[in-house]
């Protein structure tokens, strides 16, 4: 034990709501961590990791409280040291960064007072020293001119400096213990990575233990010696970080693998799911927190609580009655899974609450029918753009050149009938403004959208009411986009009621079809929103959206809200009901994995344009734009082995309201030259017919690294 | 800054000319119109017809508003008919005297208020809590006249500790040395700010005390008085500006009331002695610059949230 | 999150409706029982009052002037003579009426006023916002002493004088209300099913908004129940011998000096009470629709 840095034993948390709820947050959590070792906690949300890692330093949440267990770092319990003692320990020995780096910074102190702040504390040195010393640890979080941002506030910051900022913060006093709870779930994929790179580079040279919180196993792939998998406030799992991806023993770790799209690269497949939801914390269950949605579950797991048995030879814990064996690896645990969920009638049986909360679909449609893909174009968008006005109000004068932000500019592509097309890109490239045009929510700047070859830009208002039915959005946030004081069976029928389809009867049918087909009981016409959870909310959402039988449908960013358990039951939904229905999908997303594992073509918009086109087996496996390239390197794939990505992207993506001349990607490209500066690139197809790249020096193919 | 300022600028410009069309229409309300109301009740129709064509009042109306906005440029606010004096150089002596008033009444509700938010922040769900919250909610629905009464029976009757006249002095420096007597007016001047503010500074700690930034410099290890003086209390109390400029208007209705009770010679005296005899170009008078000072006096603090908070601040 | 503990089954019963959720949440506030207990009672006395203690409010009576309260005159007498219980119930019937009716008609007038604004947004919205910012930058008791001054008020003009200045803090709380709810995702998702503005208006907008405007209209009453008596205060009521608690306050101020206490208590403890009554409801309804379906 001595050897160890932090030991956390038997360590229950309960968090006590405004009405007087107890959640047992956490209910008996051990760990470890020695000196200069990195640790990954991983979980879907609320499963305890985040409580985890705040009880550490006991910045629990209003209400929070340790009530059990012991936390014992260098020697002390900072589970009952005085509150002086720890705050000794805060920012000093122990250094934390935070999710949000817009939130956790005082917007109204200068981003020098804030870093500086914990060396006054912590230590002798002047006002004027502890400045130095910010600086120059800003410096060292790869901050460009920290001499001047050491006089700026936090908004003038990009988010992934913020979160440089807050990661200085936390070692400006050189702690032996980093702390980072979801440190990069804020940002974007490049800045995602640049900020792991940072934090990984740090560590060696500060020679810090780290624990790293996050829902994303491909951040912690790379980046940890160990990993402790979390379900219901216990831990499930906890090994050495190779031998858990290769042969997870739990059987949520293997459920939890198994869904992830990344895994199931072929979008042909099914996803693996894990029926129902995480238990409620409200009350401790009995026997196995997993056994409700295991396929493995017997009779000890629903009535005994199964305790970590360790394996002393390889590290590797597991609570489980019934682990996949070491010999098996996740492949073939991955096939018994298969069985498991697949046969419906078994959930249902053993499943008691959950049963009800996502029924299996009535009638499940003849598997892997060939989807009714055709050559028939049934979206045309040519030039399309759109520019907003930078400063607003009645007292600015518009239109000049540099007070507009070019949010699209010039788009064209073609969508096939029953096909899904995929648009990729980073926050602030144009895509959601994209969908948002194609749906009609707002109308482009200058060019077409031909919606089965027909102009929408100019129809009348009675044929607008009626392409409505045509093309339907799936909102990011279902639960925002319907009425709160309205029941289900209310916001389902509003779309027949404005279309005037059908008679009061008819509708209720046809509501209780769609319910079928999302796989919600019919029972949910008599509730309300609130009253479901965030995978069933997109499941009404894409119920409604389906129910004037769209032939298209625009799905904003529908599961990156989502845990990724739920994410496959959504991504599986959309993809059976697109065979079922013959439609399309124009598929926004930031998350290059989901995307891959559903679209048939891709799109990739790098500032409003898009730099990228062609089917996505093409444009994933031979990348011809340095962007996508980059992209793709960026990824952290859930694999402790694959090979370091090769030109990871630099930098940060500009301003849409000042774009760089000529090709808008050239201050990041490693390739740019002057012409780059001076000419757009047309738009071309160098390999392969339907493989469009913008790009004045395309890449010449050559797979991806890492894969 | 430079935009949000030329904006905020254009907004009061706008809002200050539309004050004088309310007023300007006020005046066409007047029974017998604006003529009646100059010359007085006595006036004969001759009078009043000879009169409206010398001052053009037989004009369209938006002929007369813009000579009524020249005269008002010019400082014409016309003459009061009981007191024998320009309305103007009326408001010139009361004026200073209304604003000591309110300025002393702001100060003593922000230096009373916002520790007392603060304490009910920082004692949330106490004993002191719930004292002060219900003690807000009556101050609230208390009319400042019958506050004023029972402070002056209490204070002034009973105890005889007070005056319960205001300092009657010409100057402004002799109100100031007759502090005793200041004492009540200011009080009940200020209670209900103290009420509003404090229930402010209560829920603004409260909101910036669940804030994440709190926890980040709880995880940096400062105590929790340093993270409420240094980090809190910043971002809680900057908004405080913009709150003082929107309630000027219930300060100048208070100040009215509080100075008619004390017999205290500012603009709000003024206005209520105009009020029971009718003499409508004071009222007037009084109405335009009250309104005026309002617009001006949230001019201000928007300027000021403007410079306190950098978002502000920093962006061109 | 919020609802993995509470499973939708196909036979569990409907889910009550907002109203019935509301009020639930109204009737476990205890500061907002208490003030509807009290304003019930403030009613009950005023106008079912003078059948158990019936008195002349008409008609001065010198001999029973100013007496102190014992006897037949629980309250005391006035200057003139009334007896101030008796005057107490007449009194409160126009400060609330007035002040009622007043409040509804503000809130009333305000709503359609903030809502259109809202609704419009652009240039429509910042014209009438100026406006109400114009009229709302003149203290709000300038601008009635001078209509009163110019008008002589009696029960119906004092209403519309009032409603006139109130309805300005509604008409820009409803225009806030009005111009997020427009920008609600629901909307957008109504508007892309084919729907058009009168059902946006009428189908979510206004009952989204019912709430607010409801909320407000409480503190609009206790407002305008305020400014009956500040402009009775200030010798600019409905004149007597029609009397309002503002008014008796007022004529009650001479005689604090003789100390007849009585004439100042009694009708400035009942504006307290019947505001504070306003001012908890309000505060209780603000709550109640508050939660009504962000957290069960």
């Amino acid at each position: 034990m001595t050897d160890k840095l932090l030991t956390i034993e038997d360590l229950h948390v309960d968090i006590t709501g405004r009405r007087g709820r107890t959640i047992h947050a956490l209910d008996g959590v051990d760990l470890d961590l020695a000196p200069g070792e990195a640790l990954g906690i991983v979980g879907e949300s609320g499963c305890g990791k985040t409580m985890t890692a705040l009880s550490v330093l006991r910045l629990l949440p209003n209400g929070g409280k340790v009530t059990g267990g012991r936390i014992l770092f260098d020697g002390t319990d900072l589970a009952t040291t005085p509150e002086t003692a720890l705050r000794d320990i805060r920012g000093n020995t122990i250094g934390m960064v935070f999710q949000d780096p817009l939130t956790s910074l005082n917007p109204t102190l200068t981003i020098g007072a804030q870093v500086a702040e914990p060396l006054l504390l912590h230590t002798e040195l002047t006002k004027t020293e502890a400045w130095a010393k910010a600086e120059e640890t800003l410096r060292l979080v790869g901050m460009p001119r920290p001499t001047e941002r050491m006089r700026n506030y936090p908004h003038q910051l990009s988010g992934g400096m913020r979160q440089r900022v807050a990661i200085a913060m936390a070692l400006v006093c050189e702690p032996r213990l980093l702390i980072a709870d979801e440190p990069t779930t804020a940002l974007d994929v490049t800045t995602q990575h640049q900020i792991l790179e940072l934090i990984d580079e740090l560590r060696e040279r500060l020679g810090m233990a780290m624990i790293l919180v996050t829902h994303d196993l491909g951040v912690i792939a790379r980046r940890v010696d160990r990993v402790a998998v979390m379900y219901g406030g216990r831990i499930a799992e906890r090994a050495p970080v190779r031998p858990l991806f290769a042969t997870p023993r739990h059987r949520y770790t293997q459920a939890l693998f198994a869904a992830l799209p990344e895994r199931t690269t072929d979008g042909a497949r099914t996803l693996l799911t894990i029926p129902g939801l995480p238990p409620s914390l409200a009350t401790r269950p009995v026997g196995c927190r997993f056994a409700p949605r295991c396929g493995f579950a017997t009779e000890i797991c629903r009535t005994a609580e199964p305790e970590p048995t360790c394996d002393s030879g390889t590290g590797h814990a597991v609570a489980c009655f019934h682990p996949g064996g070491p010999e098996a690896g996740a492949a073939a645990s991955v096939d018994v899974i298969d069985v498991a969920v697949g046969g419906t009638e078994t959930t249902e049986t053993t499943a008691t609450t959950e049963a009800a909360e996502v029924r299996p679909r009535p009638e499940q449609p003849a598997p892997a029918a060939p989807p009714e893909r055709t050559e028939e174009t049934l979206l045309r968008l040519v030039g399309v753009t759109k520019s907003y006005p930078l400063h607003g109000g009645p007292f600015v004068r518009r239109r000049t050149a540099a007070s507009q932000v070019s949010a699209v500019a010039g788009i064209s592509l073609t969508v096939r009938r029953g096909e899904t097309f995929g648009i990729v890109g980073e926050s602030g490239c144009g895509k959601s403004t994209l969908g948002r045009m194609v749906v009609g929510l707002e109308a482009p700047t200058s060019g077409t959208i031909r919606f089965a070859d027909r102009d929408i830009t100019t129809l009348t208002k009675r044929e607008l009411r009626a392409h409505r039915r045509e093309v339907q959005l799936m909102f990011q946030d279902s639960y925002a986009a319907m009425d709160p004081r309205m029941r289900v069976g209310a916001i389902l029928r509003e779309p027949l009621a404005i279309q005037r389809i059908g008679d009061s009867a008819e509708q209720r049918r046809r509501i209780a079809g769609l319910l079928d087909d999302v796989g919600l009981p019919r029972g949910s016409v008599n509730r309300y929103p609130h009253e479901f959870s965030g995978g069933q909310r997109q499941r009404l959402g894409l119920a409604r959206a389906l129910a004037l039988a769209p032939s298209l449908v625009v799905a904003d960013e529908p599961v990156s809200a989502l845990d990724v358990s739920v994410q496959a039951q959504i991504l599986n939904l959309m993809r059976d009901l697109q065979r079922e229905k013959g439609l399309s999908y124009l598929f926004i997303s930031h998350d290059l994995a989901v995307v891959r594992h559903l679209a048939d073509s891709v799109g990739v918009m790098y500032l409003g344009k898009l730099v990228e086109t062609g089917p996505a087996e093409r444009v994933f496996a031979r990348p011809l734009h340095p962007y996508t390239r980059g992209l793709l390197d960026t990824v952290n794939a859930p694999d402790p082995d694959a090979t370091p990505a090769g030109t990871p992207l630099a930098g940060e993506t500009p301003s849409a309201a000042a774009p760089p001349s000529g090709c808008r990607f050239r201050t990041r490209c490693p390739s740019a030259t002057e012409l780059c500066a001076t000419t757009e690139p047309p738009p071309a197809e160098p390999e392969t017919p339907g493989h469009r790249v913008a790009c004045h020096f395309p890449l010449s193919g050559g797979a991806v690294g890492g894969r | 800054m430079i935009r949000f300022l030329t904006k905020r600028i254009a907004q009061a410009a706008t809002v200050l000319l539309l004050v004088s069309v309310i007023v300007f229409v006020l005046l066409h309300m007047l029974p017998g119109g604006p003529a009646r109301a100059i010359l007085g009740v006595q006036a004969t129709p001759e009078a009043i017809a000879h009169f409206n064509h010398q001052q053009g009042y037989d004009r369209s109306l938006p002929q007369q508003y813009v000579m009524y906005l020249g005269r008002l440029l010019s400082g014409d606010l016309g003459e009061s008919y009981k007191l024998n004096q320009t309305v103007a150089s009326l408001l010139g002596e009361r004026l200073p005297k209304t604003a000591l008033l309110a300025g002393l009444a702001l100060t003593l509700a922000a230096l009373l208020a916002v520790p007392l938010g603060i304490l009910q922040a920082v004692r949330r769900g106490k004993a002191a809590d719930y004292l002060l919250t219900g003690a807000a909610f009556l101050a609230y629905a208390t009319p400042v006249f019958f506050l004023g009464l029972v402070l002056i029976l209490v204070f002034s009757q009973q105890l005889q500790l007070l005056p319960a006249e205001a300092p009657q002095a010409d100057t402004l420096g002799g109100i100031l040395t007759d502090l005793p007597a200041l004492v009540l007016p200011v009080v009940t001047a200020a209670l209900g700010i103290i009420a509003a503010f404090s229930r402010y500074t209560r829920s603004a700690v409260l909101d910036n005390l669940s804030e994440e930034y709190v926890r980040t410099a709880r995880a940096k290890g400062q105590s929790n008085a340093r993270i409420m003086a240094r980090h809190v209390l910043r971002n809680a109390l900057i908004p405080l500006a913009t709150l003082l400029g929107l309630h000027l208007p219930t300060l100048f209705s208070g100040t009215l009331v509080v100075e008619s009770m004390f017999n205290y010679p500012g603009m709000g005296l003024l206005f209520w002695n105009a009020a029971q005899g009718s003499d409508f170009p004071v009222l007037l008078g009084v109405t335009l610059v009250a309104g005026v000072a309002t617009v001006l006096g949230s001019l201000l603090t928007d300027i000021a949230y403007a410079v306190l908070d950098p978002r502000i601040r920093s962006v061109t | 999150m919020t609802a993995t503990d509470a499973p939708v089954s196909e036979t569990a019963p409907a889910t009550p409706g907002p109203a019935r959720r509301t009020l639930a949440v109204f009737t476990r506030n205890k500061l907002a029982l208490t003030g509807a207990l009290v304003l019930l009672g403030l009613l009950t006395f005023c106008f079912l009052g003078p059948l158990i203690h019936p008195t002349d409010q008409i008609h001065t009576d010198l001999s029973q002037a100013g007496l102190a309260p014992g006897g037949n005159h629980p309250l005391g007498t006035t200057d003139l003579g009334y007896d101030l219980l008796g005057r107490l119930m007449y009194g409160g019937r126009t400060s609330l009426e007035v002040g009622l009716a007043a409040g509804l008609l503000a809130t009333l007038l305000g709503t359609v006023y903030g809502a259109v604004a809202g609704y419009l947004g652009g240039w429509a919205d910042a014209a009438m916002m100026r406006i109400t910012d114009a009229a709302l930058a003149i203290p709000a008791l300038f601008l009635l002493v001078v209509v009163a001054a110019i008008v002589t008020p009696s029960k119906p003009v004092l209403i519309l004088i009032i409603a006139s200045v109130a309805w300005l803090s509604p008409a820009r709380l409803i225009r806030g209300e009005a111009l997020a709810l427009r920008s609600r995702d629901y909307l957008h998702a109504m508007r892309l099913m084919g729907g058009g503005g009168s059902r946006a208006v009428f189908r979510h907008i206004l009952p989204n908004a019912i709430g607010t405007v409801i909320v407000n209209a409480t503190f609009q009453i206790a407002d305008a129940i305020l400014y009956v008596a500040y402009l009775s205060f200030l010798g600019l009521s409905i004149p007597p011998p029609a009397a309002d608690w503002g008014s008796m306050l007022s004529a009650g101020i001479t005689y604090t000096q003789v100390g007849h206490w009585w004439l100042i208590f009694p009708p400035g403890i009942a504006i307290v009470l019947v505001v504070a009554a306003f001012n908890f409801i309000g505060d209780g309804l603000r709550d109640a629709f508050d939660v009504r379906l962000e957290k069960s």
